[in-house]
């Protein structure tokens, strides 16, 4: 007779371990991100190597964002 | 589990009213070929926006015109790149979306007119709100159809596959953030976290059926990856690194705050 079943533990797929512990300080909210879109946008298509941490690291975390951030870059590249 | 659907889901049909379509004189949509909507990004604006937008008479109209324009380009550009997420990508479907959106986008712009301060160009400006607007509405309409499932991290995906390669195999790491999500996340947070980084569902999706916000979802994220940190970082997952500024914002939460943030109303339902 085979023993009863555990539970299984559920596993974290490893993209979702890695977004989970994604660093995301400094702190930029969603709204934030907004207001400085224009003027990040244009920095990076003026400089592909311009850098804003607080920008960077809520694109990280943030793909919405990132995905808008992205695609005003592209648009003003068109 | 709980699933979260939307009470009355919109349809992407061309009978719903545009909010942004009264503002606009008749053919807005459409340019003359060769018309400029915009420049350059690094050359200056041909003409003055705000100021033309603020107008009366000719002027105005044409600004209108113009910017709805701007609009739609900027709509366009993003319904195409997610087109592939459009459960019905047809040109009518898109077509529908970009107007749409564009018109959304336009109304939300002339709202806050008079925050545009001049650090970008205006055309810049303008198209971040059209993108916004289409990349919100393909996302809705993406999801529309389907429910979000709002589970604890130890309640199954309904729809998952029975996959014995992603259960035998767990990484240590992956069961050490299993076991710091339940220890210190709240019932909220862990199904926020679960929602939007495990099993997929965007961020403006899942705010649109908790009936909250983008920025409060991330918020509370942020404070999730926070607060995993620490855990993982105290039991010797993560390296510690030096304390540094956090920008003002909301900071770690505290172990015993109530970062729940739970809406108290939801517009989305709850079935």
């Amino acid at each position: 007779m085979s023993a009863p079943r555990q539970p299984r533990e559920p596993v974290l797929p490893p993209d979702a371990v890695d977004t989970l512990l994604r660093d995301t300080t400094p702190w930029l909210s969603c709204e934030e991100c907004f207001e400085r879109m224009d003027t990040y946008a244009e920095a990076t298509v003026a400089d592909p190597a311009h850098v804003d941490e607080a920008m960077d690291t809520h694109l990280r975390g943030c793909a919405a964002c990132d995905e808008e951030a992205r695609s005003l870059i592209d648009l003003l590249r068109a | 589990m709980t699933a979260l659907s939307r009470d009355e889901p919109r349809a992407a049909a061309p009978s719903r009213p545009h909010r942004g379509a009264a503002a606009l004189p008749p053919g807005a949509a459409a340019l003359p070929p060769g018309a400029p909507v915009c420049g350059r990004h690094d050359e200056p604006d041909p003409m003055d926006w705000v100021a033309a937008l603020h107008g009366a008479g000719a002027e105005h109209a044409e600004a209108l015109r113009r910017l709805h324009a701007l609009m739609v380009r900027a709509a366009a550009h993003q319904v195409w790149r997610m087109r592939s997420a459009l459960p019905d990508p047809s040109p009518g479907t898109v077509e529908i979306i970009v107007n749409q959106a564009a018109d959304e986008a336009m109304t939300a712009l002339l709202g806050k007119l008079d925050s545009f301060e001049g650090r970008s160009r205006f055309t810049t400006w303008a198209f971040k709100f059209a993108i916004l607007q289409a990349a919100t509405e393909v996302r809705r309409v993406q999801w529309q159809h389907r429910e979000v499932q709002w589970r604890d991290l130890d309640e199954p995906r309904a729809s998952a596959h029975d996959d014995p390669e992603s259960h035998a195999e767990g990484a240590d790491l992956s069961r050490a953030v299993a076991a710091a999500m339940r220890e210190v996340l709240t019932p909220y947070q862990r199904r926020v976290a679960v929602a939007l980084l495990v099993d997929g569902v965007p961020i403006d999706v899942l705010a649109d059926r908790l009936g909250t916000t983008r920025g409060a979802l991330y918020k509370t994220l942020h404070h999730v990856r926070v607060r995993l940190r620490v855990e993982l970082t105290a039991r010797g997952y993560l390296p510690t690194r030096p304390a540094r500024s956090r920008g003002g914002g909301p900071g770690p939460a505290p172990a015993n705050a109530d970062y729940s943030e739970a809406p108290t109303t939801h517009t989305g339902g709850v079935r």
